[in-house]
């Protein structure tokens, strides 16, 4: 859907997504493979989202995904709807209330909840912003404001 | 001031930073490839722009330049993610990063803390990002407290 198919109530909901294993320790990865900037994959030490063990020490019942995961996912559906506008300028806000741990199915959302336009011919849409399980459970919370330059 | 040590000795008022670099094309596309954001303005190899949830990596940054014994005895959890971005962060261009701790607090036997972080371009201080990361300095205080008050 595009941003001017969109109207105030308009939901977008993503695919449903598991959070394998792999793309925990994909984020995880990011960490100390852009601290060496070298061309090469870097892992650092263990985690509470790549290491069983170091969760378990930690009080949690196993690893759980990093909550920016989360956040990626849903700053990735509002990308399929605004396009580059929303990687240029904006705000995305998200609270993790639930932690999200392996292979949990995870629903991103978006519901439009206001569009003003602007004097220079911008429309700024406000949106609910969440994820959650296949049984509508919120994981992620929180809010994003985006400067469209389609009216 | 707290910092020089562990980032769970960090404390409200601390300058962390600043710290300059540029984003090089290979982390902005090892980063999108882990999150599975595939748009071509991101991966592509003309006018390639980071993700603006990559300032996060920021607070990473401002850690192990400013708090170089690392995390402390305990696992820390990110609880909020609130970022604004005011202009597009290009791949390849100067940055200046800057943290302060702008609050610290227990609250029900968990220690909050607060970082406000600021991205600048080195060349003519234009404003691009304000991020403000909020986390739990060690999840294993706050299983504590949950069964206690169970």
């Amino acid at each position: 859907m595009s941003a001017q198919q969109l109207q105030v109530g308009t939901e977008l909901r993503s695919a449903p997504r598991q959070m394998t294993r792999e793309r925990m320790r994909w984020y995880i990865d990011t960490h100390a493979t852009v601290e060496h900037d070298d061309g090469r994959i870097h892992q650092g030490p263990p985690t509470i989202h790549d290491d069983d063990a170091y969760a378990r020490s930690q009080g949690l019942p196993g690893i759980i995904a990093d909550g920016m995961v989360s956040t990626n996912w849903i700053l990735g559906l509002l990308l399929e709807a605004f396009g580059r506008d929303f990687a240029e300028r904006g705000r995305l806000r998200t609270k993790y209330v639930k932690p999200i741990y392996e292979d949990q199915v995870v629903v991103s959302c978006a519901r439009v909840q206001r569009v003003e336009s602007t004097p220079d011919g911008e429309s700024v849409f406000h949106l609910e912003v969440w994820c959650e399980t296949e049984s509508r459970d919120k994981l992620t919370v929180g809010e994003a404001v985006v400067h469209s330059r389609v009216r | 001031m707290a910092t020089g040590r562990y980032v769970s000795d960090l404390d409200r008022g601390d300058v962390l930073g600043p710290v300059e670099y540029a984003l090089s094309p290979f982390v902005v596309r090892e980063y999108c490839h882990a999150v599975e954001l595939h748009q071509e303005f991101f991966q592509g190899s003309v006018d390639q722009i980071a993700p603006p949830t990559m300032i996060h990596l920021e607070k990473l940054r401002l850690y192990r330049f400013a708090c170089p014994a690392g995390t402390g005895p305990d696992a820390r959890v990110h609880i909020e993610f609130d970022a604004t971005f005011h202009e597009p962060v290009r791949v390849g261009e100067r940055v200046r990063v800057v943290g302060r701790v702008s609050d610290r607090q227990a609250k029900r036997g968990r220690e909050y803390m607060q970082l406000d972080i600021e991205l600048r371009a080195v060349s003519d201080q234009r404003l691009l990002m304000t991020y403000r990361d909020t986390v739990i300095l060690a999840y294993r205080q706050k299983q504590a407290a949950a069964e206690g008050s169970a």
